[in-house]
């Protein structure tokens, strides 16, 4: 049978989609919503973040009266909308768009664009997606349809139409979107579901890794009353950081990169160029290679500056390759990379999922194969979360959900390595997800991240990053094991205070009442029951003056009078600071203060407190109270001296590096790695420390920042 | 003082302020208020020669306020104490699930479950040495029925004594015995009949009801009701003493059974510090036995894991020691059968009137 030739190109990028369909997030009625959602918004957040500006976006699902799993997606954003030409390039080519050329940290790195949606939308309902743009400087907002031109693989325009707000017209689909932004409404064969795999569960992950966004979302059933709902408003103004482009690091390249590099050099022909191409070429093509670095990578390679890069022999270029590992060079530069941050893992996380206790770790950029990547770990405690089931894993590359082959995810495995027995949640085996009341984020950020599939939702195996996020769990852990093991406290002190403060007393009352007896002294009674000393501790946030209080409460219930001095963590760091001290004392360590009590006679109380400013609520809800006195006390630690004199070692061998970084200007994010040897400065060795567990148990240097609510 | 003797109001609640009085005490010294109770378990209940039953030992704990949970109960007890005494003013009683109830007004003295109010009612008794009768407090469970020509007075609500007959006086399903029967309640009147024949199921009772044995036989029908509540227990203990009667058990052939004449003939575990006041050691067990079931071709069941765990662990219990129990024991568990007392209908409704009991009761020389 004869086929006519568009026809065959219909039929081919029919071919390639339904081949492709798993990669590209197609593959099934439920997750083609998802897919499509998410393009929408990782384009709406990249979006926005290129452009400064905080994200608000909605997203609307409509099951179609009268017809079977077709779906209505209608989303808008407040983003830097796009220019009327720039439309059919955006949405209408596929791969179009420059950030696949370059090395930086996107949430762009997977899929293929909202140019899939249209051609989803095009193949299953025929029916052109309806966009509307606005763009700041200019007052009108521009409506477009968009088909797609199977055969040349571009857009076709229709009902182009540009509208003033006060000729907004919804009937006829001119919705006013504000000052900026973009509305996208589609119409495809979907099917709307609810669940670990869904459109409410993927904005939810993505809420918690984007706490500078405020996303609404409503879908809705045939009828048109709404059958879900949910709302994260953003709970930061802090964009995060503007990721710059880099180039690729010598360490870790591919020869078939490096061929393709060598071939496409592009070196100028006067100057150093015409003299030196190689040394040129190495020089101004990969990142952290420095003139002298240049030449030892050359001589390294039994090459001379003059060899032109693209006349290269095969040999040559395998001993350029190797050359480059035996030359120490710094790592790339990691300014590329945009984590979240804990604090704000923090707030995300706390805004989605109901919890009591919050522990999160942000670790230190790190390279593996010359490329940077950094691991967040959050692990949240208690709450609603059903404590006999897998605690629930979130799974985030680059900011983007991960939702499916979660068992096969590099992620999951090195959450899978840690004894989490150890630190308070059951284990079955040491094996598999451990079970408990609990939610562990991870995120990596990277510049390459590395998929086992084309469907790009498992991470593969790698053995730099599955140490990094094994350090970051074990971190997480410590301070969940921290929490626990606080609580327990707490819940006993708190029975013995419930004891003698409310029972004895109405034991004495109802004795003395039986009787017709007279009242008995009870302070005796309770220095007996008690026998030690108790501390309480309590923060509260006071929204007047937006400071944090913390207040310690000391009883001594033993028949001897008691001399501590107390030490109290709290969270110094830049624009924090401590407001009211009344009782003075002195700055131990970073983060650390110090304050001498007075003597506290038997059966006496005595309460320190400070405040401290520069925080907003919640930031600051989870303490520790240390003392250095005889005897023990309930509800604080022993200082262990050991730790502190680390402790100041290492702050004080911090403040030199600031000092050097000031000198040689380099930031101070870049870390010199050595491939032949490593060397090892004292923050290596705290995390070896760290990676064998050696950590004393009291300890809570190094402990992840944690806090209940 | 023995408990056997009743106790005045005035000596009740002179026992009771022992109890607040001993944590008193501990107060004004400066120590933390103690409640001193003898250890509740098997290890702590010994045969008493004297009495014929089984007692709980010399073994004390003492329950002191060191901790929340304790502090709690002393607190309790305390509340319980107040309340029984407020009872005894007023001349009311009170259900032990009504004071379960009656404690959610007790503010950190409330209980948390009913169990822990009837056991704590329990500690006091065993501490004070009176009975729950003197409490003022009832039981939720069910007497049991009586038929046969004896004759008791009962005073009734309004405090006048009613004299009843337990055959001429009562309908089909006879007297119902009160959860109070002391002297100040009931009295044994008079009787014409050979002996009491407890019988554990409601069927087996009534068959006997309508075949006349308590009149072919002279003899008093008592319904148990399985295990035997108090008062049952209590009124068989009286009706032995003050009328010499004997107390002929019929129950089930199963493990169950056998532990339900234990606490009828040498006392219950969780009421051991009563013993010689409710347990009566002169009681016979009639059937079935193991024999039975092999000798009258009975009906029977295969034994469950429990009902063999169950007399595994008679086989070490103290109270069936002795050698005709011991062969019963073995020989069930050699069987590996269990029979219920109705299974004699194998045999036709009258069998068990005309056959068995004569047959039994010959050999233990009641028979006519």
């Amino acid at each position: 049978m004869a086929r006519k030739s568009s026809g065959m190109q219909q039929a081919s990028i029919s071919e390639f989609f339904e081949k492709n369909k798993h990669f590209l997030g197609f593959d099934t009625l439920p997750r083609s919503i998802i897919t499509a959602v998410k393009e929408s918004v990782d384009n709406s957040l990249d979006a926005a973040e290129e452009h400064r500006i905080l994200p608000e976006i909605s997203i609307e699902v409509y099951k179609v009266p009268g017809k079977k799993d077709l779906l209505r997606l209608v989303t808008q954003d407040n983003g830097p909308g796009i220019p009327q030409k720039s439309i059919s390039k955006v949405f209408g080519s596929l791969l179009f768009g420059s950030r696949f050329h370059t090395i930086r940290q996107t949430r762009g790195q997977q899929g293929i664009g909202i140019t899939g949606v249209v051609m989803y939308s095009q193949l299953t309902t025929g029916k052109p997606t309806a966009v509307i743009s606005k763009i700041s400087r200019e007052g009108s907002a521009i409506r477009v349809n968009i088909g797609l031109d199977t055969k040349k693989n571009k857009a076709i325009l229709s009902n182009e139409k540009r509208f003033s707000s006060d000729e907004v017209n919804e009937a006829k689909g001119l919705h006013w979107i504000g000052d900026h932004g973009i509305r996208i409404e589609t119409l495809m064969k979907a099917k709307y579901q609810r669940g670990k795999q869904s459109v409410h569960q993927y904005l939810k992950m993505t809420s918690i890794v984007n706490p500078h966004a405020s996303i609404d979302f409503k879908a809705y059933d045939e009828e048109g009353s709404i059958i879900d709902e949910a709302s994260w408003p953003r709970v930061t103004d802090e964009l995060p950081r503007p990721v710059k482009d880099i180039k690729p690091h010598p360490h870790g390249l591919e020869i078939g990169t490096l061929q393709r590099l060598l071939r496409d050099a592009d070196v100028p022909s006067e100057g150093e160029g015409a003299n030196t191409p190689l040394r040129y070429f190495l020089r101004h093509t990969f990142s952290s290679v420095t003139n002298p670095r240049a030449q030892d990578i050359i001589s390294k390679a039994g090459l001379t500056p003059k060899d032109k890069p693209h006349l290269l022999k095969p040999d040559q270029v395998n001993d350029l390759l190797a050359a480059f590992t035996k030359v120490k060079l710094t790592a790339p530069p990691t300014d590329c990379l945009s984590p979240i941050e804990d604090l704000l893992i923090k707030k995300g996380l706390s805004k989605a999922i109901d919890s009591r206790f919050v522990s999160t770790v942000t670790r230190e950029p790190k390279v593996t194969n010359g490329n940077p990547f950094q691991v967040e770990v959050g692990l949240i405690f208690g709450g609603d979360l059903p404590g006999d089931q897998p605690i629930q894993v979130l799974r985030f590359a680059n900011r983007v959900p991960l939702m499916y082959q979660q068992g096969g995810c590099l992620l999951t495995k090195a959450l899978e390595s840690v004894d989490w027995k150890r630190y308070g949640l059951d284990h079955p085996g040491g094996r598999g997800i451990p079970k408990g009341p609990a939610a562990v984020l991870i995120h990596l950020a990277s510049t390459n991240v590395q998929f086992t599939s084309e469907a790009k939702e498992a991470l593969s195996d790698n053995v730099d990053v599955h140490d990094e996020i094994r350090l970051a769990m074990l971190e997480v852990g410590r301070g969940l094991r921290n929490h626990l093991k606080k609580q327990k406290q707490k819940a006993k002190a708190q029975e013995k205070f419930e004891l003698v403060n409310i029972i004895l007393p109405e034991i004495h009352d109802k004795a003395i009442a039986i009787l017709d007896e007279e009242p008995v002294p009870l302070a005796p009674v309770i220095t007996r029951i008690m026998n030690a000393v108790f501390l309480e501790e309590k923060l509260e946030w006071e929204k007047e003056t937006k400071v944090t209080r913390a207040s310690v409460e000391i009883y001594n219930y033993t028949a001897r009078p008691r001399a501590y001095t107390l030490l109290s963590t709290w969270p110094e760091r830049e624009g924090v600071t401590m407001v009211e001290n009344e009782r003075g004392g002195r700055r131990e360590a970073k983060g650390l203060w110090a304050w001498k009590l007075e003597t506290l006679e038997p059966g006496t109380s005595t309460t320190l407190t400070f405040t401290v400013g520069g925080l907003t609520k919640g930031d600051w809800s989870e303490f520790d109270i240390f003392f250095r006195g005889a005897g023990d006390i309930i509800g604080a630690t022993k200082m262990d001296e050991e730790i502190l004199a680390e402790m100041l070692r290492v702050e004080e061998l911090e403040a030199e590096e600031e000092e050097v970084v000031i000198d040689s200007a380099p930031p101070s994010t870049q870390i010199e790695i050595d491939m032949a040897s490593v060397e090892t400065t004292p923050e290596v060795i705290i995390k070896e420390d760290d990676a064998d567990g050696t950590e004393p148990d009291e300890g809570w240097f190094g402990v992840g920042r944690g806090e209940e609510e | 003082m023995s408990a056997t003797q009743r106790k005045t109001k005035e000596e009740v609640v002179e026992n009771l302020h022992g109890v607040a009085r001993e944590m008193y005490k501990r107060m004004s010294k400066g120590e933390a208020p103690t409640m001193t109770l003898p250890v509740r378990t098997k290890n702590n209940i010994g045969f008493d020669e004297k009495l014929g039953v089984y007692k709980y030992g010399a073994k004390r704990s003492i329950r002191d306020a060191t901790s929340l949970g304790s502090a709690r109960q002393l607190l309790r007890a305390l509340h319980i104490i107040e309340f029984i005494e407020e009872m005894i003013g007023s001349e009311k009683s009170s259900t032990l699930r009504e004071m379960y109830y009656i404690s959610e007004a007790w503010g950190h003295g409330k209980f948390g479950s009913q169990n822990e109010s009837n056991n704590l009612a329990e500690d006091l008794e065993i501490v004070t040495k009176c009975l729950r009768e003197d409490f003022k407090l009832r039981p939720e469970e069910d007497g049991a029925r009586m038929i046969g020509n004896l004759t008791l007075n009962e005073r009734n609500r309004r405090g006048e004594w009613m004299r009843i007959n337990a055959r001429d006086d009562v309908g089909d399903s006879g007297y119902g015995v009160p959860y109070n029967v002391e002297s100040e309640k009931i009295e044994l009147v008079e009787h014409d009949i050979d002996f009491i024949m407890a019988i554990e199921t409601g069927g087996m009772f009534d068959r006997l009801v309508e075949n006349g044995f308590d009149e072919d036989y002279r003899c008093g029908l008592l319904h148990l009701k399985g295990q035997p509540a108090r008062s049952t227990r209590r009124i068989m203990k009286r009706m032995n003493e003050e009328w010499n009667l004997p107390i002929i058990v019929f129950l089930d052939g199963d493990p169950w059974s056998f532990r339900i004449f234990a606490s009828i003939a040498y006392g219950a575990i969780k009421t051991a510090h009563i013993s010689e006041y409710l347990a009566t050691p002169s009681a016979q067990y009639l059937g079935i036995t193991s024999d039975d079931i092999e000798a009258y071709d009975l009906p029977s069941d295969k034994l469950s894991s429990k009902d063999v765990e169950a007399l595994k662990a008679e086989l070490s219990d103290p109270r069936f020691a002795d050698g005709w129990w011991q062969e019963q024991i073995q020989m069930m568990l050699s069987l590996d059968k269990k029979a219920e007392q109705q299974s004699l209908a194998k045999y036709g409704l009258d069998f068990v009137t005309e056959t068995y009991l004569p047959e039994k009761l010959a050999e233990i020389g009641l028979g006519l």
